[in-house]
C-alpha cells in the first residue's frame, strides 16, 4: 500500500522525484481501460506546479499535499480545464474560475491528473448515467469473471481510479451517498464530511442543502490529509460553516483515552442478506478487542428517509438546473425564439435520468402539490435529524452497512426505484447532515468488496477518522 | 395510480417530450410518487420545515462588491455572442 505519508517520505528522501511520481500515475491513467477519467490534464500544463513542488521538497519546505497526483470529480470547476458534470449540456464548458475545494488542494501543493467520470450531474448510483459512458469497477466477480461491474455512483470514476491506483486519491461529492456507496463497491475509503465543512463554491450544484465534497482514498489517514486541505470556511458559500477546524490527522492510529460506545440500528439490518449482516458482526468482533461497547439503537424514521430524499433532492435539482438554458454557457439547441432555444437546449442536452429528476422536482414543487410533497418532506427531514440527535446522545458512533449489496453488473438494474434503493443506508445521514465514512470491511463470496459505514456527530470528523483508523488496522483489508 | 399531467410538468420544466417519452416518464413518475407517498403516514403536526442543516453556524459576508472577473471571462463560454453581449433571437417585435 502506498499512502500519502509514505509517498511524501520517498519524495523527501529523494527516492523519487515529483516528475517521476506524476509520470508513473499519468501513464497508468492514460492506459487504463475503465473509463474513470473524462479527461487527463496535459502534462505540460502541470509542469510549473511540479517544478515548484520539487523545489519545496529540495528545500525541506514541502506543503501537506505537495506533488500528490489527484483525480478530481468532473463536478468541480477547474480553471482552464473542461468541467462537464458528465453531461452533454456542459460538454464544452471551460470554467474561468477555480472551485474553492480544488483551490485549497492546489494551495497545499497537489497536482491534478484529470477529471473523474461520474453520473450525469451526480444523479445516479452506478455511474451509468454519464454522457461519456459507464465506468468499470476494477474488481471482478470470481464466479463470473467476464462480467463488467459498476463502480457505484455518482463518484464512480473517483472510486474506480483510486481502487485501480491510477491516482493517489480523488475528491468526490456526496448528496445521498455518492462518495460512500462507490467507495464501498470499489473497496476503498470514502468520507462525507458534515454538511457545511467544505465549500460548495464552484461545485456544479445538484441539491444545495445536501451536496458536500469529500475524499475517496486508499486509507483513512489519506482521507485525513485531504480533509485537512478542503475543510474550510468560505464566505462565498452561505452554507459554509464557521466552526473551528481540527487537525484531522491528530487521532489517526491512536487508541481512545475514554470509553467508546457504538450503536447498531437493528432496523437497518432486517431486510439485508446474511453476508451484509456478517460485516457488522465481524466489525463487532474486531472492535471488542479494543474494549468498545456495542448497544442496539432504534430509529423511528428510517422508512421515510428515501421518500424524503427523493422529494427534496429532485426539487432542489429542478431549481438548480433551471440555469441551463443555452444562453450564457453550455449546449445551445437550435431555435428561432428564446422559448425554442430553452426547450431544445435542455431536451437535447440533458440525459434520461436528469430529465426524470427535473420532472419529479418540478411536479413536487408545482402549485397544488408543494405542501403535500415538498413542505411535508422538509418537516420529515427535521424529524429524521431529531431522530439521529436522540440516538447520538447515548452513543459516540453509529455503525451500519454502507450498501445493501455488492457491485452489480453494468446494465443489470433498469428500474429507477431499485437503483434508488442502493442508497438506503447512506441517505438518512445525508438528510441529517452528519459526517459518515465508508470503510472496506471484507469480501463477499463472489470475492467483491463490502463496506461498513461509521456515522459520527456534527463536525466530529477527527474522532470519526480516529475510530475508522483503528478499525482499518483490525480489518487489514488489502485492495 | 397517481394521475400525473406529464405535458404540464414538462412544459413547466421547459422540456419537450415526444409521445413515447411522455408515456415513459408519466409511468415512471407515477411509480415514484406512489413510492414516496408513504410520507402521508408520518405525523408532522407542528414540526417546522428544515431548510438547512447549518442554520446555526451560518455567517453572512459583508455586502461588498468584489471584482474578480472580466466581461471577456464571463462571455468566454457563451454559445453565441456579439460585442459585449450574449446573443439571442429578437425578443421584442
Amino acid at each position: 500500500m502506498t499512502t500519502i505519508k509514505e509517498i511524501k517520505n520517498q519524495l523527501s528522501n529523494k527516492k523519487i522525484s515529483v516528475q517521476e511520481l506524476y509520470d508513473n500515475y499519468y501513464n497508468k491513467a492514460k492506459n487504463s481501460e475503465l473509463n474513470s477519467f473524462n479527461c487527463l490534464l496535459d502534462p505540460e500544463a502541470n509542469k510549473q506546479n511540479m517544478i515548484n513542488s520539487q523545489s519545496r521538497y529540495n528545500d525541506g519546505k514541502d506543503l501537506p499535499l505537495d506533488g500528490m497526483p489527484l483525480g478530481i470529480k468532473d463536478l468541480f470547476c477547474t480553471k482552464g480545464t473542461p468541467t462537464t458534470a458528465s453531461s452533454k449540456i456542459l460538454e464544452k464548458f471551460i470554467p474561468e474560475y477555480e472551485s474553492q475545494v480544488t483551490q485549497n488542494l492546489l494551495n497545499d501543493g497537489s497536482i491534478f491528473l484529470g477529471k473523474n467520470n461520474c453520473d450525469e450531474f451526480a444523479m445516479g448510483s452506478s455511474n451509468e448515467t454519464s454522457f461519456f459512458g459507464p465506468v468499470i469497477n476494477p474488481w471482478k466477480n470470481k464466479n463470473n469473471i467476464n462480467d463488467k461491474l459498476v463502480p457505484g455512483g455518482s463518484s464512480g470514476g473517483s472510486a474506480s481510479a483510486v481502487a485501480e491506483k491510477i491516482c493517489v486519491a480523488s475528491i468526490g461529492t456526496d448528496t445521498g451517498g455518492s462518495i460512500r456507496q462507490p467507495a464501498s463497491l470499489c473497496g476503498v475509503v470514502g468520507l462525507k464530511p458534515t454538511f457545511g465543512s467544505c465549500s460548495r463554491w464552484g461545485v456544479v450544484a445538484f441539491a444545495s442543502s445536501l451536496d458536500q465534497a469529500g475524499p475517496i482514498t486508499n486509507s483513512v489517514e489519506d482521507a485525513a490529509y485531504l480533509l485537512n486541505s478542503i475543510s474550510y470556511h468560505d464566505l462565498k458559500d452561505s452554507t459554509s460553516s464557521n466552526h473551528k477546524r481540527d487537525n484531522f490527522l491528530e487521532g489517526i492510529g491512536k487508541n481512545f483515552d475514554r470509553s467508546i460506545t457504538i450503536g447498531i440500528p437493528s432496523d437497518y439490518l432486517k431486510d439485508v442478506s446474511s453476508e451484509i449482516v456478517e460485516q457488522i458482526e465481524s466489525t463487532k468482533k474486531h472492535l471488542k478487542k479494543l474494549n468498545i461497547n456495542f448497544v442496539d439503537v432504534e430509529f423511528t424514521t428510517t422508512d421515510f428517509a428515501l421518500s424524503t430524499y427523493y422529494i427534496l433532492a429532485p426539487a432542489e435539482a429542478s431549481s438548480n438546473l433551471a440555469r441551463y438554458d443555452g444562453i450564457r454557457y453550455g449546449y445551445r439547441g437550435k431555435g428561432d425564439s428564446l422559448e425554442e432555444i430553452y426547450v431544445n437546449s435542455r431536451s437535447e442536452g440533458f440525459g434520461e435520468e436528469v430529465i426524470r429528476r427535473i420532472l419529479i422536482g418540478t411536479y413536487v414543487l408545482s402549485a397544488g402539490y408543494y405542501d403535500a410533497y415538498y413542505r411535508k418532506a422538509q418537516r420529515v427531514r427535521r424529524l429524521i435529524k431529531n431522530d439521529f440527535q436522540r440516538v447520538l446522545k447515548d452513543v459516540d458512533f453509529i455503525l451500519t452497512p454502507t450498501t445493501p449489496n455488492e457491485a452489480f453488473k453494468i446494465g443489470e438494474k433498469l428500474d429507477p426505484i431499485s437503483m434508488y434503493m442502493n442508497d438506503i443506508f447512506t441517505v438518512p445521514t445525508s438528510l441529517a447532515g452528519l459526517p459518515a465514512i465508508s470503510l472496506p470491511s471484507g469480501l463477499s463470496k463472489n470475492n467483491l468488496p463490502l463496506g461498513i459505514q461509521l456515522i459520527g456527530n456534527y463536525f466530529q470528523e477527527q474522532s470519526l477518522l480516529q475510530m475508522a483508523s483503528l478499525l482499518e488496522k483490525e480489518f487489514c483489508f488489502n485492495g | 395510480m397517481t394521475d400525473i399531467n406529464i405535458k404540464k410538468v414538462s412544459y413547466l420544466a421547459k422540456l419537450a417530450l415526444n409521445d413515447d417519452k411522455a408515456a415513459l416518464y408519466k409511468k415512471s413518475l407515477s411509480e415514484i410518487i406512489e413510492w414516496v407517498d408513504n410520507l402521508k403516514k408520518i405525523d408532522t403536526e407542528g414540526v417546522k420545515p428544515l431548510h438547512n442543516i447549518t442554520e446555526k453556524n451560518q455567517h453572512i459576508r459583508n455586502d461588498e462588491v468584489l471584482k474578480d472577473n472580466s466581461t471577456e471571462e464571463v462571455l468566454s463560454n457563451a454559445p453565441e455572442k456579439a460585442l459585449n453581449f450574449f446573443r439571442v433571437p429578437k425578443v421584442v417585435e
